[in-house]
């Protein structure tokens, strides 16, 4: 199991704890974490799983691949060089263990 | 979100919505929509012998979770398979669904729109928007004479089809939808579909063989070279055939009638362009182009409220889910681009999610309907000629008689 914390922008906090595998989209959707949308299951097509990573965890993941790269340019709210990512690329897996994530205003 | 009522618990009216009547839906679905998201957002309708879920939560949690609600659905939902000549990937779960539609992705991605499709719908916006002043001002109707020309021309460039002419798009389009939604199994309908599914199969037969050895920007090439057999390339080549001319069409259509019955909302967005997108995402939502789509049950389970048993037949009406007050709160029949930012189900929701979504914005949203304002800026609905609205599954408007100033067609 790894944990993951997202923060709202209103301050509020959701922590969970997911199954090794589970990608930041799919662990905030399964957990009711408001401010993720995953319109497109996870194929980096439309950038509602937007996440700012904290933290040097950003350090951790594995480089931002093209196309997610490309739908990085597409979120609604402005992309953050350094931590901006989709969630649906992010894995959960125990090196990550503690990954806390803010999420954007907007989605859409 | 909270200001409209709860729907009423399922025990006490029973989800089952007797007085659903299709032929009432096929002129305006809207009432009846409006009743089932009352009374049960979840309900059996023996008129269409399946379930319709109208409520946003229940056909979004349907679009999340594939493995209950399958896409591969049989009985009056393998129409499809029919039609098309094999199994698209509409009709497929993941992982192997997921297979084809990565072949895809590519050749849609907003990267690629902005360097090679823009140009390529601009171009042909500006070559029917020539023919449409031709036409001119007292006879043009803008659905024959300019949104389905335009969508149709832009789908042959998108597949790549050399030597089909807009018409032949547009009628084998047509056609297999006329199959798709055959359910009465009318003869003629079986007919014209299959000799448009023939005439395309020959089509591909020269191509595929073609595109393999000299690849290009197409989707057809980028089916062609992903892999999968030709049986799976030929049916996903129908598909978007199917699915990528009557919803640009209809957005181009229900846009300008939209714009047209609001001269405040037309002023500011011509004054405006960042608007456009927020113009098209309130149009897709209140006037759906796709307004039900089918799933089926693989086990017995339970949405919003309501005992569903496996092999259950669904009728997913996004449509309806478009104007549920639970989600959008306030009055969603009423049409407002600025309400608040809320997802909407028009393009549905998950893996399935359109793939040709960001083209459709493109091409209907940033291009066709601003092309057409800028060349008219006068144009409007005519009121002295009828528009008619079709269709409850797709949705749209067959007639929109539009009008302009005389000085505008001199110019």
């Amino acid at each position: 199991m790894t944990s993951i914390v997202f923060h709202n922008p209103d301050g509020a906090s959701t922590t969970l704890d997911v199954a090794d595998g589970t990608t930041v989209m799919r662990a905030a959707l399964g957990g009711s974490v408001t401010g993720i949308i995953g319109e497109c299951g996870g194929q980096a097509m439309c950038a509602t799983c937007h996440v700012l990573v904290r933290g040097d965890h950003v350090d951790r993941l594995p480089p931002v691949g093209e196309d997610e790269d490309e739908m990085l340019d597409c979120t609604a709210e402005l992309r953050d060089p350094h931590r901006s990512r989709l969630g649906c690329q992010i894995v959960l897996s125990t090196e990550l263990d503690g990954i806390e994530v803010d999420l954007p205003a907007r989605q859409i | 979100m909270s200001d409209a009522p709860a729907a009423a618990p399922a025990k006490q009216i029973g989800p089952i919505a007797d007085w659903v009547n299709p032929a009432e839906m096929a002129i305006d679905p809207y009432p009846s929509y409006e009743r089932l998201l009352v009374q049960s957002p979840v309900a059996w309708v023996p008129a269409l012998n399946r379930y319709l879920v109208t409520g946003y939560a229940e056909c979004h949690a349907i679009e999340c979770d594939q493995e209950t609600f399958t896409a591969d659905v049989g009985g009056a939902g393998a129409t499809m398979k029919r039609a098309l000549g094999g199994h698209p990937m509409l009709r497929k779960d993941d992982p192997e669904h997921a297979i084809e539609r990565a072949s895809i992705n590519p050749t849609m991605r907003p990267r690629m729109i902005a360097s090679h499709w823009s140009e390529v719908f601009t171009r042909n916006a500006a070559e029917y928007l020539d023919e449409l002043a031709d036409r001119g001002p007292a006879t043009a109707e803008l659905n024959r004479d300019y949104a389905s020309p335009v969508a149709s021309q832009n789908l042959i460039d998108l597949l790549g089809l050399p030597d089909v002419s807009m018409e032949t798009m547009r009628r084998w389009s047509h056609s297999m939808i006329a199959g798709i939604g055959n359910v009465h199994d009318d003869a003629e309908i079986w007919a014209e579909s299959e000799r448009s599914r023939k005439e395309i199969d020959e089509l591909l037969v020269d191509l595929l063989p073609h595109l393999r050895s000299s690849p290009d920007e197409s989707m057809t090439s980028a089916l062609a070279n992903s892999g999968m057999p030709d049986e799976s390339v030929t049916a996903n080549v129908k598909l978007t055939i199917t699915g990528g001319v009557n919803e640009p069409q209809h957005m181009i259509t229900s846009m300008v009638w939209a714009l047209s019955a609001r001269e405040d909302l037309l002023s500011r967005v011509r004054a405006d362009t960042s608007l456009w997108p927020a113009v098209f995402d309130e149009t897709a939502r209140w006037q759906s182009p796709i307004g039900m789509y089918p799933r089926q049950t693989t086990c017995a389970t339970v949405l919003g409220g309501v005992e569903l048993p496996a092999g259950a037949s669904i009728g997913v009406c996004v449509a309806a889910a478009n104007r549920d007050a639970r989600h959008f709160g306030g009055d969603p029949s009423v049409f407002d681009i600025d309400r608040e930012r809320l997802p909407h189900l028009a393009f549905g929701s998950g893996v399935h999610l359109c793939a040709g979504q960001r083209v459709a914005r493109a091409s209907t949203g940033q291009i066709a309907v601003p092309m057409l304002f800028d060349r008219f800026p006068s144009l409007r609905v005519d009121p002295e000629r009828e528009t008619r609205w079709a269709g409850w599954v797709f949705r749209g408007i067959t007639d929109l008689p539009v009008t302009w100033s005389e000085q505008e067609q001199q110019a």
